[in-house]
């Protein structure tokens, strides 16, 4: 008869020698502890955990049996490594062999020592519903030029299993010793940048965020948040993670109570990249889109080029200047006006572009421009000036 | 309690005729003296080998061997005599058509006495796999190599003491043994695929369901593991485990069957969508060989886990793959999926088109564009060109230590590929190139496509070109 714990993961160690600890009708054993824990989560996709136990050996083959009711352990990842022998006694441990028995979340060691005494054996396996997550909160400064990012790792432990003491680490960054406890959520600041220049962007793209009036061409202009992450931005340590960012902002009051701004998701950010966070659509911004010029010529029997001209008209209601981003996506406009070809667009910038420094070289493709357009204050008298500008494409070879 | 569900017997009759009485009948059951089990991996199938002492009176002796609740193929089995065995012959093996999972062998003996009888068979339920355990040094110089065998016993018998031998490689059956086993020999043709799948589950469902003690056949003065002694057999590759093993029934054993420190590996990063999907794969190559601390064995298909010292005290787990078998000498690739500290980014810089030819519509008459030879016709059609196509592979390394890339890309129709990075055809269609990569540093990798579309189409493959090309 096989015995069954409470415990939900479990090792015991047979003091009689093998052959005769599995059939023996009466029989005494050991219930080695944890005497420490580490929780890897450097893994994406799997959670390793490490643990270590003293084990009490006798001289010759041990029955070292290793359970776990009502978790997800995956049984085929468990390992077992001898680390070192406990006391004065220079035993010689090795693993003989693994047995499963049927139809349970069980298996037993054959062990071999060379003499009695205690070994520290460390088990690792990979456990299931014991997973991580990211989560950041960004306090802007009150003027929106700084923020100060706290990073934390959160994790949530559905495993069915407690740990004491734990160590804990995401593969990069601070370590943790923390205790988990059943159906806990545990999270813990991993980093904290303070001085983190932030630019407010705001952008208007019409493939990307569409209109906020169609029938009067009224684009959408979403307003941004946007972080380098890279060392000249007192980031660049590690790629940020994906995670939840909410975003505050600091009062003018001596007190400096903050303000929930809002909330996005911050996507994977490797070093040197942008992470680019969501915060409303900025309303005292209008910009007015429409295609002004759509001339096609005839190369040769159905070949053309495709002259395109996209105006917009720019309004800042907002009592500051700002800096808009127009961004074009030069295939969705070569869609509009001559329907899609499943061809790559062959353009150039024609001569009436009138955006000052023409694209943003760093951020645009061949196929999507970025131009920028300063924009300034609205006047005392409330009234915004109207600014307009152009996109003058040549779009060639077409058919 | 203790219940077996396999009834599993060799029965000499104690009657002196072939007229059994049908319902007084005296026996006796010679025990096994020994057995060996053949396990392959390739297929669901065991051969059993098995020695039993018998005393044979002059004259005819009736044998019964049965086989119930188990897994074995009636037409199989198979008996020879190892001692006296000028003084005996069967005369005839008898499978009854009312007692399923049995048959009766009529021995002639010369002599009153011993003989040992060496009976062989087929049995399904046995089966063993191979896994293996990878663990990288700290700064990935080294590699540990652990590798297992896994051998289950769900066949419905318990073969005690058993020497057990591992069949590696793969071999030809025209019948499952397993649906074999379920029915008498004289019905298995008769029998539509279907139902002997059905009964084979029905089976191995029986046998999974059996419950049985743990047992160990080691004694407690052998504390060293077990040496897996490999050998070539023909085609295949044997594994026999030193001394004897028992598994009972619905059990499984893990035995190392190989062991390596300190294996030499390269590390490299590979972008190759059709093996690994589209992203930059990181990889550990480590070769079969002598060189490598490896090398004297093939090594069975099975999963392999990678792990690696963390620097932390402990491990990180790294990936678990299937590997096919690979034969002494060849590579052992693992894939341990995209490294975060490296990003790899294909952009396309520009596109153009040139020698772009029209046909003149009804006619078989074409005109190039822009060889400035007069108007073409209004009424013409675009009938051929080619696409100018500029990329750069931006590989940007994040990670503490220099990288080696090889990224392969393929491409459909009649491609020419330009560059200066010394590409190689991998196919007619695949293109290879490789870089190394600084730490810290962002390297632009530039091509061009110029892809003939139309009548410009020639063939259908990429040729290299080398030229240099600018973002």
């Amino acid at each position: 008869m096989r015995i069954n714990r409470m415990a939900t993961c479990g090792i015991i160690a047979g003091l009689l020698a093998c052959t005769q600890a599995a059939q023996a009708r009466i029989k005494l054993i050991t219930l080695p502890v944890r005497e420490r824990v580490e929780i890897q989560l450097d893994n994406p996709n799997a959670t390793l955990v490490e643990e270590e136990r003293i084990v009490p050996l006798v001289k010759g083959e041990n029955q070292v049996d290793f359970s776990w009711a009502n978790t997800q352990i995956d049984a085929e990842s468990i390992v077992f490594r001898v680390i070192a022998p406990v006391g004065e006694k220079n035993l010689d441990v090795k693993v003989l062999s693994v047995s499963y028995p049927p139809n349970e979340a069980s298996l037993v060691w054959s062990v071999g020592s060379s003499d009695s005494g205690s070994a520290r054996v460390r088990i690792s396996y990979i456990l299931g519903n014991l997973g991580k997550s990211f989560a950041y909160r960004a306090v802007a400064s009150n003027d929106e030029t700084t923020l100060t990012l706290s990073q934390y790792l959160r994790l949530q432990n559905f495993a069915n299993e407690e740990f004491g003491s734990t160590g804990l680490w995401a593969g990069f960054g601070k370590e943790f010793m923390r205790p988990i406890g059943l159906n806990e959520t545990k999270e813990m600041l991993m980093a904290k940048f303070a001085q983190v220049p932030v630019r407010k962007t705001y952008t208007c793209d019409p493939q990307e965020f569409g209109y906020i009036d169609q029938p009067q061409n009224k684009l959408r202009v979403p307003m941004h948040y946007v972080l380098k992450n890279d060392k000249t931005d007192n980031l660049g340590a590690a790629a940020l993670p994906f995670g939840k960012v909410r975003i505050f902002i600091e009062g003018n009051g001596p007190e400096k109570a903050t303000t929930f701004l809002g909330e996005d998701w911050g996507k994977f950010t490797p070093i040197d990249d942008e992470m680019k966070l969501y915060l409303g659509v900025a309303q005292d911004i209008v910009v007015k889109r429409t295609i002004e010029r759509n001339n096609n010529t005839r190369v040769a029997g159905n070949l053309s080029d495709q002259e395109v001209i996209v105006k917009y008209e720019i309004e800042n209601f907002k009592d500051k200047p700002v800096t808009l981003d127009v961004s074009e996506n030069v295939r969705a406009i070569r869609n509009e006006v001559r329907g899609d070809t499943n061809r790559d667009v062959q353009w150039e910038l024609g001569k009436e572009t009138t955006f000052e420094g023409g694209p943003d070289k760093e951020k645009s493709t061949f196929e999507k421009l970025l131009f920028h357009v300063d924009l300034p204050a609205r006047g005392k008298d409330g009234k915004a000036e109207k600014i307009t500008q152009k996109l003058h494409l040549i779009i060639k070879n077409e058919w | 309690m203790k219940f077996y569900a396999a009834i599993f017997t060799l029965t000499l009759f104690v009657s002196a005729s072939l007229g059994f009485a049908r319902n007084v009948d005296l026996s006796t059951v010679p025990a096994r003296d020994s057995v060996q089990l053949t396990i392959y991996n390739s297929e669901d199938l065991t051969l059993v080998r098995e020695t039993r002492k018998i005393t044979f009176k002059k004259g005819q002796n009736p044998l019964q061997f049965s086989w119930a609740n188990t897994l074995i193929d009636p037409t199989s089995v198979q008996m020879k005599f190892l001692t006296n065995a000028d003084k005996l012959e069967v005369l005839d093996t008898t499978f009854p058509h009312d007692k399923p999972q049995m048959l009766y062998w009529n021995v002639q003996s010369d002599i009153d006495g011993e003989a040992t009888i060496e009976i062989t068979y087929f049995t399904s339920g046995i089966s063993w796999s191979a896994d293996y355990q990878l663990t990288a040094n700290k700064d990935e110089s080294k590699i540990g190599l652990d590798g297992f065998v896994r051998i289950t016993n769900n066949s419905g018998e318990e073969y005690e003491n058993a020497q057990v031998r591992l069949v590696v490689g793969t071999i030809n059956l025209v019948e499952k043994i397993a649906q074999l086993a379920q029915i008498p020999m004289n019905q298995v043709p008769q029998l539509q695929d279907e139902e002997r799948a059905a009964l084979r589950y029905r089976s191995l469902s029986k046998a999974i369901e059996t419950d049985a003690p743990m047992g160990a056949a080691s004694s407690p003065e052998a504390p060293a593991p077990k040496q897996v002694i490999k050998e070539g057999l023909s085609e295949y590759f044997i594994y026999t485990i030193e001394g004897t093993e028992t598994i009972p029934n619905g059990w499984s054993k893990r035995l190392r069957s190989l062991e390596a420190h300190d294996v030499p590996f390269k590390i490299q990063y590979r972008y190759r969508p059709e093996e690994y999907g589209d992203q930059l794969v990181r990889m550990y190559l480590l070769t079969n060989d002598k060189d490598s601390s490896l090398g004297t064995t093939p090594l069975p298909d099975g999963t392999v886990r990678v792990f690696r010292d963390n620097g932390h005290d402990g491990l990180s787990y790294l990936t678990a793959q299937s590997i096919k078998y690979i034969p002494i000498g060849d590579k052992i690739e693992l894939n341990l999926g995209p490294d975060p500290e490296v990003i790899f980014d294909l952009i396309k810089l520009r596109v153009s088109r040139d020698n772009i030819w029209m046909q003149i519509n009804g006619l078989d008459v074409f005109k190039k564009v822009d060889d400035g030879v007069g108007k073409i016709e209004v009424e013409s059609t675009v009938s051929g060109w080619d696409a100018h196509e500029i990329y750069t592979q931006r590989v940007r390394n994040y990670s503490a230590k220099p990288i080696d890339i090889e990224v392969r890309r393929s491409f459909d129709g009649h491609v020419d590929f330009r560059s200066s990075l010394n590409p190689i055809l991998h196919d007619y269609r695949t293109v290879q190139f490789t870089a190394t990569v600084d730490t810290g540093k962002k390297s632009d990798l530039l091509f061009e496509l110029v892809i003939h579309n139309g009548r410009n189409a020639k063939q259908n493959n990429v040729t290299l070109q080398t030229a240099e090309v600018k973002p």
